[in-house]
């Protein structure tokens, strides 16, 4: 299984780098401009369950890397097969200095909430994406607060050390 | 009629738990929903990167308050993994135990949200007494009641105390008793019936394209679940089944749910028959000095609400330089309770919503 998809995946697209880790995780390394393409060939080959799509934020090499878990549901709905076991950790890097990237929900549509989530707590702006509102946070930060070089403890130390405690009377 | 913006949550008396979402109404019509998180957004998964890899332990546990104990579990298999550490054959066994009888307390937990909200006080009232008897087994292993830190790389804190075994007995049956009585008063009841039965339903097809695992998809037809699919801890020792429903509503769901735990209830009775003798843990290096190898992984396992994953990243330090949870109410509540309420009534809101087991900090982290 893994090496037919393996040769498969090399032999239709250029740049692209598939590890097996030997313990059910296949790790593909694809340029930014083919990562649609690439979903769009891992979804029609039946990894149609997209787990997770996160981001790292490698400062030191002044790149953010992109991955995409991909998984499959069962064939039939009673038989265990290797191929559930099997997740495929898509990557790909792009730029610190404004970064964007296609969307996948055309391919993905619960990909919707993980890229809105992508774009507030890193900033990455993904084109093409119809809601890209605030989630979880309630205001602008200068810096999206999920990048190495946002400082958590001097935020909180900023912000909280600024109000007064109660009883304490300013002379 | 006029349409209104209609905010549901988090102050609502139809609400669990801090979460919102905005309702567009027409008369009693539910036209559009948008589901609001943030709530309870406090950036564990920021905050896990200013700490070492074991100081990570009271942390995870606090990202979801319902089931804390699968998060131990699925950040201590990522660092095994990572750090290659393996663990005692007991161990597991001991694992596998705390982790359903976790899933039964959680599931008591949702029964009572359930109930609740459709007015069924006395079930309620039972369920939340019922957890709480959980609760106190897990006093006496751990000493914490909500929080236990018990999992760890390598192993558990520390073995059964005497008599332990007996006590997780005793209890399971003195909830089990009770089995016939939340049958006649609630499973089996034609109220619940007729307010669930339809609701909030899913085809197959719709549940695996908005990405839905754990009951929401077992109450599809399939029996996905983790446990089977990728085996950890000791659920592959013992022999036991996953419950399926076919229609996809939320009455298979509530049913999905009271069904597993039946069966986590028999297998842990399984589990402790055939629990082997020996150490519980391996020793790990000195935690403050603790450099995990480069890399990366994904795990996952089954919580009580379906497939809970971990992305971790290590550059070699001594603490970790991503953590990234997939929980299972995070496709839940921000996709398929969206779809699910266009065209439902303003009455099934709460209903469509505790039925997909929707756990506010579990999506916020």
């Amino acid at each position: 299984m893994n090496e037919s998809l393996k040769q498969e995946l090399e032999s239709t697209f250029k740049d692209i780098m598939v590890t097996d880790r030997r313990d059910n995780r296949v790790s593909v390394i694809v340029k930014r401009g083919q990562v649609l393409a690439v979903l769009r060939f891992l979804r029609d080959k039946g990894f149609e369950h997209l787990a997770l799509i996160s981001c790292v934020d490698w400062i030191d090499e002044n790149e953010f890397e992109l991955v995409y878990i991909l998984a499959s549901y069962m064939q039939n709905n009673e038989e265990y097969t290797d191929r559930e076991r099997l997740h495929i950790i898509l990557k790909t890097r792009i730029p610190r200095q404004s970064p964007r990237l296609e969307t996948a929900t055309d391919i993905f549509p619960n990909a919707d909430p993980y890229e809105r989530e992508i774009h507030e707590l890193f900033g990455i702006k993904f084109e093409g994406h119809k809601r890209l509102t605030p989630l979880f946070l309630e205001r602008d930060y200068e810096i999206p607060p999920f990048r190495k070089d946002f400082n958590t403890r001097k935020y909180v130390k900023d912000l909280f050390d600024n109000i007064p405690c109660i009883g304490i009377e300013k002379k | 009629m006029r349409e209104l913006e209609l905010y549901f949550g988090p102050q609502h008396l139809g609400m669990v738990g801090n979460f919102s979402i905005t309702l567009n109404v027409e008369g009693d019509q539910v036209l559009e929903a948008k589901a609001n998180p943030g709530y309870l957004h406090r950036g564990f998964e920021k905050l896990m990167e200013y700490r070492t890899w074991i100081q990570n332990f009271p942390m995870v546990c606090r990202i979801n308050v319902v089931e804390p104990d699968s998060m131990e579990m699925i950040y201590a298999m990522a660092v095994e993994k990572l750090a290659r550490i393996e663990v005692p054959e007991r161990a597991h066994y001991i694992r596998s135990i705390y982790l359903e009888i976790s899933r039964v307390a959680s599931h008591l937990f949702g029964l009572w949200a359930y109930a609740n909200m459709l007015g069924f006080d006395t079930v309620a009232q039972w369920a939340m007494y019922h957890r709480d008897l959980i609760l106190d087994v897990f006093e006496e292993l751990t000493g914490g009641r909500v929080y236990h830190i018990y999992i760890w790389p390598g192993g558990v804190r520390r073995d059964f105390p005497p008599g332990f075994k007996d006590k997780i007995v005793n209890t399971l049956h003195s909830i089990g008793g009770c089995v016939p009585d939340y049958d006649s008063t609630f499973f089996n009841n034609r109220l619940f019936y007729e307010r669930a039965k339809g609701i909030g339903k899913l085809t197959q097809q719709q549940a695996k394209q908005w990405g839905a695992t754990g009951q929401t998809l077992r109450a599809t037809g399939m029996a996905y679940d983790i446990r089977k699919i990728e085996s950890y801890a000791a659920y592959d020792k013992v022999e036991w089944n996953v419950p399926v429903r076919e229609d996809g509503d939320a009455y298979s769901r509530v049913w999905v749910i009271r069904d597993e735990m039946i069966e986590s209830v028999h297998m842990i009775f399984k589990l402790l028959d055939t629990m082997p003798e020996g150490p519980v843990y391996n020793r790990i290096p000195n935690p403050f000095k603790w450099k995990v190898p480069k890399g990366d992984v994904y795990v996952r396992c089954e919580s009580s609400r379906g497939e809970l994953g971990l992305y971790l990243v290590s550059d070699g330090e001594d603490k970790p330089y991503r953590v990234h949870f997939r929980t299972p109410s995070y496709p839940n509540g921000l996709i398929i309770l969206e779809k699910l309420l266009k065209n439902a009534s303003i009455a099934d809101v709460g209903n469509i919503m505790i039925s997909l087991y929707v756990v506010a900090p579990e999506i916020d982290r």
